[in-house]
C-alpha cells in the first residue's frame, strides 16, 4: 500500500512536471475557449505567444478564436476590432512561414470574415484572393482536410448565389469527411477542426 | 526514496510560497473602468484580463526585476518596470491609440477611395461601376461636390479653377500629361485604365507641402500593389477591343493592358452632330511591374497610346467648315519605391517621365509641338513616436516645351521654353490626442525660367466633438507656373498663386457618411493678356486677381435601403476672375453657380445584375455676348443629364454590361461661340456649343479566364 501511494505521488508528480509551462498554457487557453471566455481566452493565446517566439500556434489560435468569434457578433465596430486583432496577430507567423497551409486557410478565413461584414464591398474585392489563398493551400497540402473543406465550403456559397451545380462539391465535402478521419494532428494543440461543419455540408446535400 | 519525496514536496512548497499576487485597475484618461485589458508579466504567461470595473489580479512565481505590461486594443500599451513586490495596487491610465480607427483624421479638402483610406468617401469600385462615367475615373470624380461638369471638356474643374490648375500623380509622381487632347469643344478622357489602380485621393484643396504645382486640385493614383492571381481579360466592345494580362510570382507581377478603341462603326450606326472625316481612333497600352522587396516595393509603371481623328469643325467667323487634324502620340514612364529603411525611418522615391507629341493641322496651317517631363522625388518620414511623425523631401520637376506654327505659306513661328522647378518641404503630423491633430508644413521652391523663389506655408488640423463627428479647418499658399500657352511667348511672368481657407465638418456612422465644406480661395497674379487669342507679339502681365467661395455637401447612405448604395452631392459657387482677356471682374464660362448629383446603385440577386442610375444637374453657365454691352451677361439654359447602366453577371467570369448617357437626350448646350466681327445688321452672330451626339450608346462583353473561374471585370466597369 505505502509502495503504492509513493508510486502515485511520484506519477503525479512526474505528470505536473512533465506537462512543460506551454502545454499547461495551451490548455489553460484551450479550457478558456471553451467556456465562450473569448476575451480570456485570446489574452492567454496572445500571452503565450509573446513568450514562444518559434512556434506558430499561439499566434494561429489568437487568429481563430477572434475570427470565429466575428462570425457571431452584430455589432460592425466589435467585428472590425476582432478581425483587425485576428490579422495582426496571423501577419506576424505569416511572415515567417508564408507557405504554411493551416496558416492560408486561416487568412481565407478572416477574408471570408471580411466578405460576411460588408460583402456589397468586399465581396467583389476579396473572393479572388480567397480562391487564391486555398489553391495555394491545395497544392502545397492536396490531404489537408481543412484546406478542401474549406474551399468546398467556399464554392458553395458562390455556386449556390449563381445557382450552378452543386453536386461535385458535396463530392468534395465527402471527400474532406474521409480526410478527416484520417487525418492525425502533430500534437494536441496543432488544428483538427473542421469535422462537424463537414458532416453539416454533406447532410444538407442530401 | 524519501529524499526524493521530500525534495518534491520542498520543491513544490517552494513554488507556492514565492508566488506574489499583483493587483490593480485600469482606466482610460477619463478615468473609467476599461473591460477586457490583457495584463501580464512580460516574458511570461502570467497574467489576466481586467473585468468590468477595470479590475485585475493574479499570481505570479516570478520574482525579481520585471516588467507589467498592459495591452488593448485602440489604446496604447503600458509598460512599467521594477520589482515584481513593487508591481501591485497600481492604477494604471491607458492613453487612446491615435491609431484607432474611431480617431480624428484630418479631411478638409480631401476624397479618399482605398483600402487605406480609413474613411471612404468613394469605394475603388465606385470609379468604375458609376453609371456616366464610362469607366473614366475622371468621369466617376466630377460626381463628387466641388468638381464642375464640363461636358464640353471632359477635364476636372475644382472650385473655380482651369482644369489645368489640377496636378495628377501615379504612386506620387506627377504625370505631366493626364489627358489625350481632343478637338476643341469635344470631351476628352483621362489615359488611365481603372483596371490598373486602386486606390485614389482627390484633393479640393488645401493638401500637403508634399505637392506643389497646383492651384485647385492634387490627384493621386495609386497602381495596384499585389495583383491577386493570373489572369487573362478580353473586352469586346461596341467602340473597340482590349486584352489584359497579369501573370503572378513569388516576390513579383506584371500586368499589361492593350487596347484599341475605334468609334468609327458606332458613329456609322449613330448620327453624330459633328462631321467627321476620320473619327477617333486610338491604340494605347499600360504595364505595371512590381517587386516585392523585404521592407519595401517597388513599381514600374509605363504607359503609352497614340490617337488620331479628322473633323470638319464649325466656326462662326468661316463661311466653311475647317478640317482640324490631330495626331497624338504620348509616352510615360514612371519607377517608385516605398519602403521602410528601419523601424522609424520610411523612404518614398521616384522618377517619371512624359514625352507628349501633337501634329496638329487647321485647314492649311500647321502646329506641332513636343514636351518633354520629368519629376524626380524624394521623400523621407520619420515617425519620432505614436503621435508624432515628421517628414520632408525634395522635388525637381523638368519642362521642356517646343512648338513650331507653320502657315500654309511656309512661314515659320517657332516658340518654346525650358524650365527647371526645384522644391523642398518639410511637414510634421502631430496628435494631441485621439480628438486633436495637427498638420503643419511649408515648401519652398526655386523656379528657374521665371527666375524667382516661393516659402508656401501649409497648415490643417481636425477636432473631433463626438464620436461620429469632427471638424477640420485647412489653410495653404499654393503657386504654379502659368500655362504653357503663355509662357511659350513670354517667360517674363511670375507663378500664379491661391490661397485656400478651408472649414470641414463630417459625420460618419455605420454605412452613412455626411460632409459639408465651406471654402474661400483668393487667386493672384493670374495672366492677362490684351488680344482676342495668346500671341506671341500679346502684351501678357500678372495683372490678373479672382476669388471663388463656396459650399459643398455630400451625403452617402448603403445602409438604410437593402442592396442600395447612394449618394448625393451639391455644390454652390460664387466665383469671379479678372485674367486672360477679361475686361473687368466676370465669372468665367465654366463654372455653373448650382451643381448636383445623384447617383445610385442597387445590386439584384434574382438577376445577378448591378444596375446604376445617376443624375447631374447645374444652373446655367454664363457665356458672352459681344451684342450686350455687359461682359459675360449671358446664362446657358440649365445642364441635365441621366444615365443607366446594367452590369450582367452570365457566369461568374462573363460579364456583358449595357449603359447609356443621356437617356432622355436632353439638348444641353454648354455655350455659345461668337463671331468676332458683327454682321451687316451689326450684329454678332453665334453657334451653340453643343453634345456631339444626344445620347451614347455602350454595349460591352467583358470575359476573364483565370484558373481558379472565379474572378470577373465587374471591377472594370
Amino acid at each position: 500500500m505505502r509502495k503504492f501511494i509513493v508510486l502515485a505521488i511520484m506519477l503525479v508528480g512526474l505528470v505536473t512536471y512533465g506537462q512543460t509551462a506551454f502545454e499547461k498554457g495551451m490548455g489553460k487557453a484551450m479550457s478558456l475557449w471553451g467556456e465562450g471566455k473569448i476575451n480570456e481566452a485570446s489574452a492567454m493565446f496572445e500571452r503565450i505567444a509573446t513568450v514562444e517566439q518559434d512556434n506558430w500556434l499561439p499566434n494561429y489560435y489568437v487568429a481563430l478564436v477572434n475570427t470565429t468569434a466575428s462570425f457571431t457578433m452584430k455589432d460592425k465596430t466589435q467585428i472590425d476590432a476582432l478581425l483587425k486583432k485576428a490579422q495582426t496577430a496571423l501577419d506576424v507567423e505569416l511572415k515567417k512561414q508564408p507557405n504554411h497551409p493551416e496558416l492560408l486557410v486561416m487568412q481565407a478565413m478572416i477574408h471570408t470574415a471580411w466578405i460576411n461584414f460588408d460583402p456589397m464591398t468586399n465581396g467583389m474585392k476579396l473572393s479572388g484572393p480567397v480562391m487564391e489563398l486555398y489553391s495555394k493551400a491545395e497544392a502545397l497540402a492536396p490531404e489537408n482536410p481543412r484546406v478542401v473543406f474549406g474551399k468546398t465550403e467556399f464554392e458553395m456559397g458562390s455556386a449556390k448565389f449563381f445557382g450552378t451545380d452543386i453536386k461535385p462539391l458535396c463530392a468534395k465535402a465527402e471527400k474532406a469527411i474521409e480526410l478527416f478521419a484520417t487525418f492525425k494532428a502533430e500534437t494536441a494543440f496543432h488544428p483538427s477542426w473542421g469535422q462537424d461543419r463537414a458532416q453539416a455540408m454533406v447532410a444538407a446535400c442530401k | 526514496m524519501k529524499q526524493v519525496l521530500l525534495g518534491l514536496l520542498v520543491l513544490t512548497g517552494f513554488s507556492l510560497w514565492s508566488q506574489s499576487e499583483i493587483k490593480g485597475r485600469i482606466v482610460d484618461q477619463k478615468g473609467e473602468a476599461i473591460l477586457g485589458v490583457n495584463v501580464y508579466i512580460d516574458g511570461t504567461y502570467d497574467g489576466t484580463v481586467t473585468d468590468t470595473n477595470g479590475v485585475f489580479s493574479f499570481k505570479t512565481t516570478e520574482t525579481g526585476v520585471k516588467s507589467l505590461v498592459a495591452s488593448f486594443l485602440s489604446y496604447e500599451s503600458f509598460k512599467k518596470t521594477g520589482n515584481v513586490q513593487t508591481l501591485t495596487n497600481l492604477t494604471i491610465k491607458l492613453r487612446e491609440s491615435v491609431n484607432a480607427l474611431d480617431a480624428v483624421v484630418i479631411t478638409a479638402g480631401t476624397f479618399e477611395a482605398g483600402e487605406k483610406a480609413r474613411i471612404s468617401v468613394l469605394k475603388p469600385l465606385d470609379i468604375v461601376t458609376t453609371a456616366g462615367a464610362a469607366g473614366d475615373i475622371i468621369g466617376a470624380l466630377t460626381t463628387l461636390p466641388g468638381a464642375q461638369t464640363v461636358g464640353e471638356d471632359g477635364r476636372l474643374f475644382v472650385r473655380g479653377g482651369e482644369a489645368n490648375e489640377t496636378q495628377t500623380f501615379v504612386d506620387g509622381v506627377r504625370v505631366p500629361q493626364p489627358y489625350s487632347p481632343t478637338a476643341n469643344n469635344t470631351p476628352t478622357r483621362s489615359r488611365f485604365s481603372p483596371f490598373l489602380f486602386n486606390g485614389v485621393s482627390f484633393s479640393t484643396g488645401g493638401y500637403s507641402a508634399e505637392y506643389g504645382e497646383a492651384l485647385s486640385s492634387v490627384l493621386s493614383l495609386n497602381t495596384i500593389a499585389e495583383p491577386v492571381q493570373n489572369q487573362t481579360d478580353i473586352s469586346l466592345m461596341t467602340v473597340g477591343v482590349g486584352l489584359g494580362n497579369t501573370r503572378k510570382w513569388e516576390k513579383q507581377s506584371v500586368t499589361f493592358n492593350l487596347n484599341y478603341i475605334n468609334l468609327g462603326p458606332y458613329q456609322k450606326l449613330v448620327p453624330q452632330k459633328l462631321d467627321w472625316n476620320k473619327p477617333v481612333q486610338s491604340s494605347g497600352g499600360e504595364v505595371v511591374y512590381r517587386f516585392k522587396f523585404k521592407n519595401g516595393l517597388l513599381r514600374a509603371y509605363g504607359a503609352f497610346d497614340i490617337s488620331n481623328l479628322d473633323i470638319n469643325s464649325e466656326d462662326v467667323n468661316q463661311p466653311t467648315k475647317i478640317r482640324y487634324a490631330l495626331r497624338n502620340g504620348n509616352s510615360y514612364g514612371n519607377l517608385s519605391y516605398k519602403g521602410n529603411l528601419s523601424k522609424e525611418w520610411f523612404i518614398h522615391t521616384g522618377v517619371s517621365y512624359g514625352i507628349g507629341t501633337n501634329k496638329i493641322s487647321i485647314a492649311d496651317d500647321r502646329l506641332n509641338n513636343t514636351e518633354n517631363a520629368m519629376h524626380l522625388k524624394l521623400k523621407l518620414t520619420r515617425s519620432l513616436s505614436e503621435r508624432v511623425s515628421i517628414y520632408g523631401g525634395l522635388d525637381y520637376f523638368y519642362t521642356d516645351f517646343d512648338e513650331k506654327y507653320t502657315e500654309a505659306s511656309g512661314r515659320e513661328f517657332p516658340v518654346g521654353f525650358t524650365n527647371h522647378l526645384g522644391a523642398a518641404y518639410v511637414e510634421s503630423d502631430i496628435f494631441f490626442s485621439k480628438n486633436l491633430a495637427l498638420k503643419l508644413g511649408g515648401r519652398a521652391s526655386r523656379n528657374d525660367l521665371l527666375d524667382e523663389y516661393h516659402f508656401n506655408p501649409r497648415a490643417s488640423m481636425a477636432y473631433k466633438v463626438y464620436t461620429n463627428s469632427q471638424f477640420s479647418f485647412a489653410f495653404g499658399d499654393f503657386v504654379q507656373t502659368p500655362n504653357a500657352d503663355y509662357v511659350k511667348y513670354n517667360q517674363n511672368l511670375s507663378s500664379e498663386r491661391a490661397l485656400h481657407y478651408i472649414l470641414n465638418y463630417q459625420y460618419n456612422k455605420n454605412g452613412r457618411l455626411f460632409r459639408s465644406e465651406v471654402y474661400v480661395k483668393d487667386y493672384q497674379n493670374l495672366i492677362k493678356f490684351n488680344t482676342l487669342r495668346p500671341q506671341f507679339n500679346s502684351q501678357y502681365t500678372n495683372g490678373g486677381s479672382g476669388y471663388a467661395r463656396g459650399l459643398d455637401l455630400f451625403w452617402r447612405d448603403s445602409k438604410t435601403i437593402k442592396n442600395t448604395d447612394y449618394w448625393i452631392s451639391y455644390s454652390y459657387i460664387d466665383s469671379e476672375r479678372d485674367y486672360l482677356n477679361f475686361p473687368n471682374r466676370a465669372t468665367p464660362s465654366f463654372i455653373a453657380t448650382h451643381t448636383a448629383s445623384i447617383v445610385t446603385k442597387h445590386w439584384i440577386d434574382k438577376l445577378t445584375s448591378q444596375i446604376g442610375f445617376s443624375y447631374t444637374v447645374n444652373s446655367g453657365r454664363p457665356f458672352n455676348n459681344p451684342n450686350e454691352g455687359m461682359f459675360m451677361n449671358g446664362k446657358t439654359k440649365a445642364f441635365q443629364n441621366l444615365s443607366f447602366n446594367w452590369a450582367y453577371l452570365m457566369t461568374q467570369q462573363k460579364i456583358l454590361y449595357f449603359s447609356i448617357s443621356n437617356i432622355f437626350g436632353t439638348d444641353n448646350v454648354f455655350g455659345y461661340q461668337y463671331a468676332n466681327t458683327p454682321d451687316m445688321n451689326g450684329q454678332f452672330q453665334r453657334r451653340a456649343i453643343t453634345q456631339p451626339a444626344d445620347r451614347f450608346v455602350f454595349v460591352g462583353f467583358f470575359w476573364t479566364i483565370s484558373a481558379d473561374k472565379k474572378k470577373n471585370q465587374l471591377n472594370n466597369l
